[in-house]
Order: structure tokens, then sequence, then C-alpha cells
């Protein structure tokens, strides 16, 4: 029977719907049983007759015992009452004296014979409990084995509507009906699932009586729809705060559902299962708490940022004009420029701040549409270079660039935007006489761009961490910066279907690589005049 | 006051920036007109003959670009644009429409200076012919008429079409010509919207003219407007 199971699992998700096979219950023997019932004495009869001038009577009845014992066993009671039957005519005609008639002359062998018939039904109960029993034991086990299997999987389910596959396969397979679970939408509503039905779903069940179910929480019965005879189950799902779904279950065999040991069986079936399913609701409401959480932590980590960072040019700047503005001509020429440079460059910080914030904030936003074009690598980093020209005054900067002049289809601004962040970076967390490395690889497969410095790297642990928004590694380091360069990057990167990453380089220092996907083979020009 | 420069009109809506503006143009001995609207500003262009217009492209009544627009079909005065930062688009519409130079804010009063003067020069150039013969900056020299480009004493050759965008260029040396605008000037009108010629031109003649191409000198690019050709100033 387990083996049918799996068939029928193995079947379903194959997308087949055979019906499995019933399990024998009834106890009615079948015409083979009867017939052994009969046959077992006759044999017994024909190797008996030939040793009737050594054997007693008695011992004779003590093998048609014997005979009525093994019919009990293997073929029931009743069988087992014709056999006895079947042994008295037999005994009383071939043995019993006078032979060749039912007559019976001797009370000895007619009280042997009773004897025999009483114990022979006797213990004929007594094989068909046991046999009973056997068969509870072995029904038990199999329902045990089943559950174990139904909860195996539903632990290993996460999901939702895995959780309701496995158990419509399940249902299905055990009870033989298509069945359907039905959920109460966001006003408490039940509903009909948005998801496509498997093959051996049931379908159009009656909601109103699905939604009396879910409401008063008992189960009901019904025609599926009225254009059937067929009978369906409405049970309800019930987790521990209450109902949670319905189970519209189509009675395929009445009398097999409403058998107790069967309807406890289904109990608990649907009790796994709503289990199951109240863990997955849990586990998506825990999920959805831990995103809360995160989001208003890098609220509360966006504020304290930008508070931090926007105030401290503030103040040098309402510092330094406050002071011009109240000089009394005690400040020099060479002082009153000094405080002029001042809130020049401190504005000149905050602007650079305000636009990170503001560009991260339309890339998140997903308001940036990429204005691709066809575009030279070279000339994408020359631009970041000359935007940082003052920056990386007496520094080096090593660019390998084998093929810089095949076209890419990008967004060159954004790109160059990756560049200079990347190249800021280098430059602010590695020691101002070293060199940073710009290497860019045009291959069939994409553009690589990889920008290396000779800084202190990034720990193994925080190199996935650091293309977080807000994240700093020293975050009251002397460093300006709201931690939004390398997030930044990794939203337009992203944006162009690409990846960022970094590692560290055995000489020291970290290594930033991005790589974008060629989506499109570049254009050619008619070569009017290649010279 | 003494003033003795040229007029600017400046058309500018914040009333914080346009007084700030004006003073500090005004210190460098320039007449300012400063207005609030695009109308405003368009029938002062009309009546008070400026030499330069400044312009900001948010304006509360008219668009900016309209400005520019309206203005060009009557008008060669030079147009420096300033505009908020972000708007690659903005900018190349204003360039495309007529506009001379850009400025994005914040930007230094110097910057400033600099691009109105620079504007100012070429404008004063123009009418003595136009025939700027000879181009020469750091060690790129290029003989217009004769077709001839150097880099320093050694003669570089160019196919005809690196040549006709170079001379561009070389026509408005200092300032940003947008891409539409060296496409159509070069190829002519049905190349606008193919880009990559540029690209790929622009990519060679770098590579003849610029001593490390990944970190040009000469040809410089304007990410998402255009290039320009470096006149050594800035």
């Amino acid at each position: 029977m387990i083996l049918c199971i799996e068939q029928t699992l193995l079947k379903s998700t194959r997308k087949t719907t055979e019906k499995p096979s019933d399990y024998q219950h009834s106890e009615s023997p079948s015409h083979g049983h009867w017939l052994w019932g009969i046959a077992i004495p006759l044999l017994l009869t024909l190797i008996d007759w030939p040793f009737r001038e050594i054997l007693t009577t008695s011992n004779i009845l003590m093998f048609y015992l014997l005979g009525v014992f093994f019919v009990a066993i293997r073929f029931g009671f009743w069988p087992s009452i014709l056999a006895s039957l079947t042994n008295a005519a037999a005994f009383a005609y071939f043995f019993a004296p006078p032979i060749f008639s039912f007559a019976i002359a001797e009370p000895e062998n007619l009280a042997g014979l009773a004897v025999t018939m009483v114990v022979g039904t006797v213990t004929s109960k007594l094989a068909e409990n046991v046999r009973h029993q056997a068969r509870v034991a072995e029904q038990r086990e199999r329902r045990a084995s089943v559950l174990y299997r139904l909860s195996k999987e539903l632990a290993e389910a996460r999901l939702e509507t895995e959780i309701i596959e496995i158990g419509v396969h399940h249902l299905y397979a055990e009870f033989g009906g298509r069945n359907t679970f039905l959920f109460p939408d966001r006003n408490g509503l039940v509903c009909y699932p948005n998801e496509p039905p498997l093959d051996i779903s049931l379908q159009g069940a009656d909601l109103g009586m699905a939604r009396r179910v879910f409401n008063h929480g008992q189960m009901e019965s019904n025609s599926i729809d009225t254009f059937s005879n067929e009978k369906a189950l409405y049970m309800p799902l019930t987790g521990s705060t209450g109902t949670i779904g319905v189970l519209v279950l189509e009675s395929v065999n009445p009398r097999r559902i409403f058998l107790p040991e069967q309807r406890q069986f289904l109990g608990a079936f649907i009790n796994q299962i709503s289990h199951a399913l109240e863990r997955a609701s849990l586990a998506e409401q825990a999920k959805d708490a831990t995103l809360k959480m995160q989001a208003e932590t890098l609220r509360n980590s966006l504020l304290s940022s930008i508070s931090h960072d926007l105030r401290t040019p503030l103040a040098a700047i309402v510092c330094a004009a406050s002071t011009l503005e109240t000089d009394r001509g005690y400040l020099n020429e060479d002082r009153k420029r000094k405080l002029a440079s001042a809130i020049s460059e401190e504005a000149q910080r905050m602007s650079d701040l305000t636009i990170k914030i503001l560009e991260m904030a339309r890339l998140e936003a997903g308001e940036v549409v990429l204005n691709r074009q066809w575009c030279a690598p070279e000339e994408v980093v020359g631009s970041a270079l000359r935007r940082l020209d003052k920056k990386l005054k007496g520094r080096q900067v090593n660019v390998s660039m084998p093929d810089g002049q095949a076209l890419v289809y990008v967004d060159a601004v954004l790109l160059q935007q990756v560049i200079v962040n990347l190249l800021d970076n280098a430059d602010k967390y590695s020691p101002s006489g070293l060199p940073i490395d710009i290497s860019v690889e045009t291959t069939p497969f994409g553009l690589s761009i990889a920008v290396a410095d000779r800084g202190l790297g990034i720990p193994e642990d925080l190199q996935e961490k650091i293309f977080d928004k807000f994240f700093r590694i020293h975050t009251e380091s002397a460093q300006s910066g709201v931690g939004l360069g390398l997030p930044i990057c990794r939203a337009i990167v992203e944006a162009h279907s690409g990846e960022i990453h970094t590692t560290n380089r055995s000489i020291g220092g970290a290594v930033f690589q991005l790589h974008l996907p060629v989506l499109e083979a570049a254009p050619t020009i008619d070569s009017e005049e290649k010279g | 006051m003494k003033t003795t420069g040229p007029l600017l009109l400046l058309i500018e809506d914040d009333p914080q920036l346009r007084p700030l503006l004006t003073t500090a143009l005004e210190s460098q001995d320039y007449t300012v007109l400063a207005v609030t609207g695009g109308r405003e500003g368009l029938t002062a262009a009309r009546n008070r003959q400026p030499g330069l217009l400044i312009l900001d492209l948010g304006l509360p009544d008219i668009d900016g670009q309209e400005v520019i627009r309206r203005l060009r079909t009557w008008s060669e005065l030079p147009i420096i644009v300033l505009s908020a930062r972000d708007q690659e688009n903005d900018i190349t519409q204003a360039l495309d429409n007529g506009a001379d130079d850009y400025l994005t804010k914040p930007f230094s009063t110097a910057e400033l200076m600099s691009r109105i003067k620079a504007l100012l020069r070429r404008v004063a150039k123009l009418p003595g012919g136009g025939a700027q013969e000879c181009f020469q900056v750091d060690e790129l020299k290029i003989e217009l008429t004769r077709r001839r480009v150097f880099v320093g004493e050694q003669e570089v050759h160019l196919t005809p079409t690196e040549f006709r965008l170079l001379s561009v260029l070389v026509r408005n040396a200092g300032f940003v010509v947008t891409h539409r605008q060296l496409l159509e000037k070069v190829w002519g009108a049905s190349y606008i919207e193919h880009s990559h010629y540029l690209r790929i031109y622009m990519g060679q003649l770098r590579h003849k003219i610029e001593s490390d191409p990944a970190r040009p000198h000469y040809l410089l690019t304007e990410a998402g407007v255009g290039y320009r050709l470096n006149t050594g100033e800035n």
C-alpha cells in the first residue's frame, strides 16, 4: 500500500491523474476462501483414508481439527465453519462406523465429533480475532508512516504554496478525492486561490458554504456544485488562533471517510497541514518584522549620518560667514580670504554629499532610466579621471586598457559616476604616495573594470557589507562621506544587469571589480577612409 | 557707480542668487541687468541689446529652453545656461537649442567669470572675418585652411572625417559641442542618431593627437553632453 502511495505521488508530480487503488476494507471472504473451506477437509479425508485401519477415529478427528485451524487462520471464520461442517459430514460418512453412511453408531464418536466442532468454532473465532488485530495494527502502522511522510514533507516546505501542494497530493493519494484549500482574502472573506490549480485540485467549490464553514468552524458536506451529484466535505483548518482556512475534499467513498478511524486519520492530516500553514505564515510575519526593523535601523542611520555629515560643514560655513559679517575691521585681507575659502570648500563638500544622497534616492526609487549609448570605455575612464583631476594630483594612476576603443552599450554618465566613486574611495582609503591601478577589459562577454589601491584592504567579513547604504568601516573617521559611494556604484551596476564585488590584493590593498554583460554586438561603421 | 564693461543680462528667479550674482558680476566691472522671468528677459534682450545672457533654466513663467528657442529666432546673443545638476538632458537640449555654454549649480564665481570672458572674446573675434587660420594650444597646432595638424614638430595625418571633426571643435574651441551638433556638422543631419560614429572617430582622433588617450589633454569629454577642445584656459 505504501508502494501504491508512492506511485501515486510520482504520477501526480508527472501530472497524470490516475485514481489511487482502493485498499481492502471488506471482511467478507471471497469464493476462493469458501472453496478452500471444502477442499481442505476433502484433502484430509483422502490422506486419512489409507490409514483408516491404523488410526483411531479420535486421531482422525484431530487431523480434521488441524484442517479447521488452518482454514481459520488463512481464510477466516466463516470458511472455517464450512470446513467444520464438511469435516463432520466426511467423518460420519467415511470413518465413523457404519462406513459409507452418515449415521454414527458409536456414542464416543458422536461425542468426539461434537467436541471437535465446538473446539473448531472457538479456535476459529480466536484466530479470526488475531487476524483482525494484525490487520488493524498493520493499518495503524501504515497510517503512521503516511502521516510521517506527510509531516516530513511539510517540515521541508517553507512556502504556503508548497505546503498546499503537498497537502493536496497527500489527501488525494490517501482519500482518493480531488481537493482544494481555500483561504480568506484581505477582507477576511474566503475566496478562490490565485495560483493555477493542480490537475488534482478540486475546482468549483461552493464559496458560500466554505465561508459558512470558515465562520463557524464546523465541518459540513454538500454537493460540489449544482451540476453534479458528487458530494464534497468542507472542513475547517484550525490553527492555534482560530480557523485559518477551509479544506474542500471530494468524497469519492463517503463510507470510507465517515468511518471513525478514517475520520481521525483525516483529522490528523488536516491538523498537520494547518500547523504547517500556520508555521509558514508566522515565519513570513517574522521576516516582515525583521525587514521593518532593518528599514527602521537604516532610517536611523540615515538620519544620524546625514545630520552629522551635513551639520559639520554647515557649522563651519555659519561660523566663517558670521565672523565676516560681524567684522569691524579687525580681520586683515589674508584672514578674510581664508574664511571665505573655508566657506566655499565646506559648501562644496555639502554639495557633494547632497548630490550623492539625491542620486541614491533617485536610483532607489527606480526613477533612473538608463540612457544607454555606444561608447568607448577609454572615454568613460578618461572623463572620470578628469573629474578627479584636482584630487588625484600627485598620485600615480596606472591605466591598463588593451582594448579601450571597443564600444560598449552603457549609460556613460552613470558608468563614469561608478568609476569616479571607486577612484575617490581608492584615493581616500590608501596612503597618498601609493599608486592606484585601473584595468579595463572588453571581451565578447562584457566589460570588466577593476580599480585597485594599496591601502589596508577590506576585512573579509565586511566585503559584502561595504556595499550597504550608510555603512562605513570606521564610522567616525576623518574621511568625509556618508557611505553612499559604493551603494550608488552597486545600484548603477545592477541597473546594467552587472555585478560588482571587492577582494583584497596579495600585495595589500583592495580591488573593486565590476562586470557588465554585453547585450548586443557593437555596431559597425562604413569604413570610408580609415587611415 | 562707474561701470565700463559690456551689459550682461541675467535671468534668474532665485531671490538669493540673483543679487549675489549681480554683486559678483558688478565687482568685475560688468553692467548687470537682472530680471526674474523669461518674458521680461526676452523684452530686455530686445530693448537693451545686452552683450551676453546668463540664463537659469528653471524659470517661473516660461521654460528656459523656450527662452533660448525664441531668442535664437532673431538674435545671436551669446548665452550661458545655469542648471541644477543631474540634468544632462536639459543641458544637451539647451546647447542644441543654441545656448553657447553651461554651468551646473553650484558653481564658483571664478568659473562663471572665465566662461563669460571666453565667450565675449569669441564674439569679439567673429566679426573680423571669422577666418581663424591657425589654432594652437600647448603642443597641438592646427592650420585650418591648409588642413594640417601638428603635435610638437611632428605632423599628424588625419582622414578627411577626422579633420572635419577636429575643425568643428576648433571653431568652437573652449566650448562644448554636443554630440548632436557634431554628428550633424561632420556627417550630416541623417546621422544624428548614429552616435557610435562619433565615438569611434573621437577615439581614433585621440589616439593620433593625445599622448595618453585614456587621459586626454586636448579633446575633453563632457559626459552625456558632448566634447570640448581644451584652450588651456581652464
